[in-house]
């Protein structure tokens, strides 16, 4: 053996707030429906825990086709957050779940404030069965006209703290990359009760046809997601990270495991796997074993030793 | 809401990658699994860059073309359009391919349905052709129709001929088999084919053209629809096509686990 190897497994678990997850390795919402699909290429319940595609009170629709478009080192969506509801996650869904032992985040949307506490009240019924819930703060609020929640920092604590109310389980915010101003929303919803941030949803972008001069979105934009956009969701959770707020799932264009731990090194205590698991259906499985690897190869025994690691050595 | 069990991530090695014309080839690969669990109308979602590359970043899906269980190969046939399918045309014998299959559901075959038109356009003949091997293989009357832009398909015949004895080739510029489309031959024969199970592949104004003509006329039909896709297993909702639900209703299916094939008059064509 090499003396510098440690015989023993590293400790992966993380915490974030009150949530307890015993790796840091999550999937994106909306990129892994619910999991069940990916448990038929790996053990999903292996994961730190399944965030779910975003669900809002009843089934919506979704977008307009085309709803994809492939970029350099990228891809963008225009989705619309088409989902079957949250009635459908929880009688449908969630059994299935439970019995693969999956550690669940369930994320969760409105279109107005009311939308998002009618959801609440209906996962409060589950909450023991879910480890926390995620609230997409990215889609557009129709009561601001159309406004992105997290745009508006205020917003967001009132929005959180009136979630809070009724639903005691931990709650993660979950972010834009699109507003300057994402660390005062950060800050706010500390202070509304959010436990962790998710740090970034997708970049806005969009691309056109040259022959018919139409966009090739039918939302005409879309959110970039994927490589392209991992220097700019890692600068976006080191800037958060620095300011010490909440602990930060950080996101964003991982695509192999090295990525993934640039992320916790820049303050992530846990990190989304999102696109890649479009093209890698294995890929939770391989960016996890290649952290633990990662850890055993430099002798570090516990996950914490380098989050936030960078700081240390400016 | 959960395809089979069946699909896998997969490795196999290519044992032909022909080309068959300017930009069309026909690649072989070596793969017990696909041969054993795969059905007509399904098709392989492929990696087309090397192992730790990102680019092109998506895989690229595939209709199976054919399948032989005696030496366990299956076959793509495919058009260079892209960064992917140029990748692909490069990739030579020896060289280990990644994909993703069986996906998507098989044709549903109707008991009772003896005589099916297959109506193809362009590359959408390829999943056809697999399609009507099993038709054939189950004595059904099997008659094929194929529309091209020019002679690019020429070599593709001595396969068709291997496959149906009845077929049509159609040419918009005439250079290879009759000048014209063959939904044109067909809305002035429509009569001959009334007792047919249309089963049709290729450009949306085809399958357009043909849901008109079989507008009210009572005739299965199927349609094997293509979209972008992004995982290929139900995943990411981008797939999406508009199908009729109800009157004047809508709602949006996915390509690759809903379908490929769809009942043909219930798509929407905006």
């Amino acid at each position: 053996m090499t003396e510098n190897i440690s015989e023993s497994a590293p400790d992966l678990s993380i915490n974030l707030g009150r949530i307890k997850l015993k790796n840091p390795v999550i999937t994106c919402s909306g990129t892994f429906a619910s999991g069940i699909e990916y448990n038929q290429f790996y053990n999903i319940s292996n994961l730190g825990a399944v965030t779910t595609k975003s669900f809002s009170l009843n089934k919506r629709l979704g977008n307009s086709p085309p709803r994809l478009c492939e970029t350099a080192g990228g891809m963008l969506n225009a989705i619309g957050l088409a989902n079957e509801g949250i009635y459908y996650f929880i009688n449908e869904q969630l059994p299935v779940l439970k019995n693969l032992q999956v550690s669940i985040i369930l994320s969760i949307f409105g279109e107005d404030n009311n939308e998002f506490l009618r959801i609440a009240k209906e996962v409060n019924s589950i909450k023991d069965d879910i480890v926390a819930v995620e609230m997409n703060l990215s889609c557009p609020n129709v009561d601001k006209g159309g406004i992105a929640f997290c745009s508006m920092p205020d917003h967001v604590e009132s929005l959180i703290n009136s979630v809070r109310e009724i639903l005691d389980i931990p709650l993660i915010a979950k972010l834009s990359p699109n507003n300057d101003n994402f660390i005062e929303t950060a800050a706010k919803a500390r202070n509304g009760g959010a436990e962790a941030i998710s740090l970034v949803n997708t970049v806005i972008g969009t691309a056109i046809d040259i022959d018919n001069f139409k966009p090739k979105l039918g939302n005409i934009f879309g959110g970039l997601s994927g490589p392209a956009i991992k220097p700019i969701a890692l600068a976006k959770v080191m800037q958060l990270a620095r300011e010490n707020i909440l602990p930060i799932i950080g996101m964003g264009g991982i695509f192999y495991w090295q990525d993934a731990v640039e992320f916790m090194i820049a303050g992530a205590s846990a990190v989304g796997i999102g696109t890649l698991n479009f093209v890698e259906v294995d890929a939770g499985e391989k960016i996890l074993e290649g952290i633990s690897n990662y850890l055993l190869e430099k002798n570090i025994n516990n996950l914490g030793e380098i989050i936030g690691k960078v700081f240390k050595k400016w | 809401m959960v395809l089979g069990n069946l699909m896998k991530i997969l490795n196999g090695e290519i044992l032909l990658n022909k080309k068959y014309g300017e930009n069309l080839y026909k690649m072989e690969i070596f793969s017990p699994y696909i041969c054993k669990n795969a059905l007509p109308g399904q098709f392989v979602n492929i990696k087309c860059c090397y192992e730790g590359m990102l680019d092109p970043l998506l895989r690229r899906p595939f209709g199976i073309y054919e399948i032989d269980k005696r030496f366990n190969v299956f076959t793509i046939l495919y058009l260079i359009k892209g960064k992917g399918t140029l990748f692909l045309s490069k990739l030579k014998k020896g060289e280990i391919l990644n994909f993703i299959g069986p996906l998507g559901n098989a044709i549903k075959i109707v008991t009772g349905a003896e005589n099916y038109l297959l109506v193809g356009g362009g590359i959408g003949v390829a999943p056809l052709c697999l399609i009507a091997r099993y038709l054939t293989d189950l004595q059904k009357n099997v008659y094929f129709m194929a529309g091209f832009k020019d002679e690019l398909f020429f070599s593709w015949e001595n396969d068709l001929i291997k496959i149906v004895r009845n077929y049509r080739i159609f040419t918009e510029n005439g250079s290879f088999g009759e000048k014209g489309l063959p939904t044109n031959f067909i809305r002035e024969h429509i009569d001959q084919y009334k007792k047919f199970n249309f089963i049709c592949c290729g450009p949306r104004e085809m399958l357009k053209a043909l849901q008109d003509i079989l507008q009210g006329k009572n005739i299965a039909a199927i349609a094997l629809m293509e979209e972008m896709m992004a995982c290929g297993i139900g995943v990411c909702m981008g797939c999406v096509i508009k199908i009729k639900e109800g009157n004047n209703a809508f709602t949006y299916k996915r390509v690759c686990s809903d379908g490929p094939a769809f009942n043909l008059m219930e798509v929407i064509f905006d």
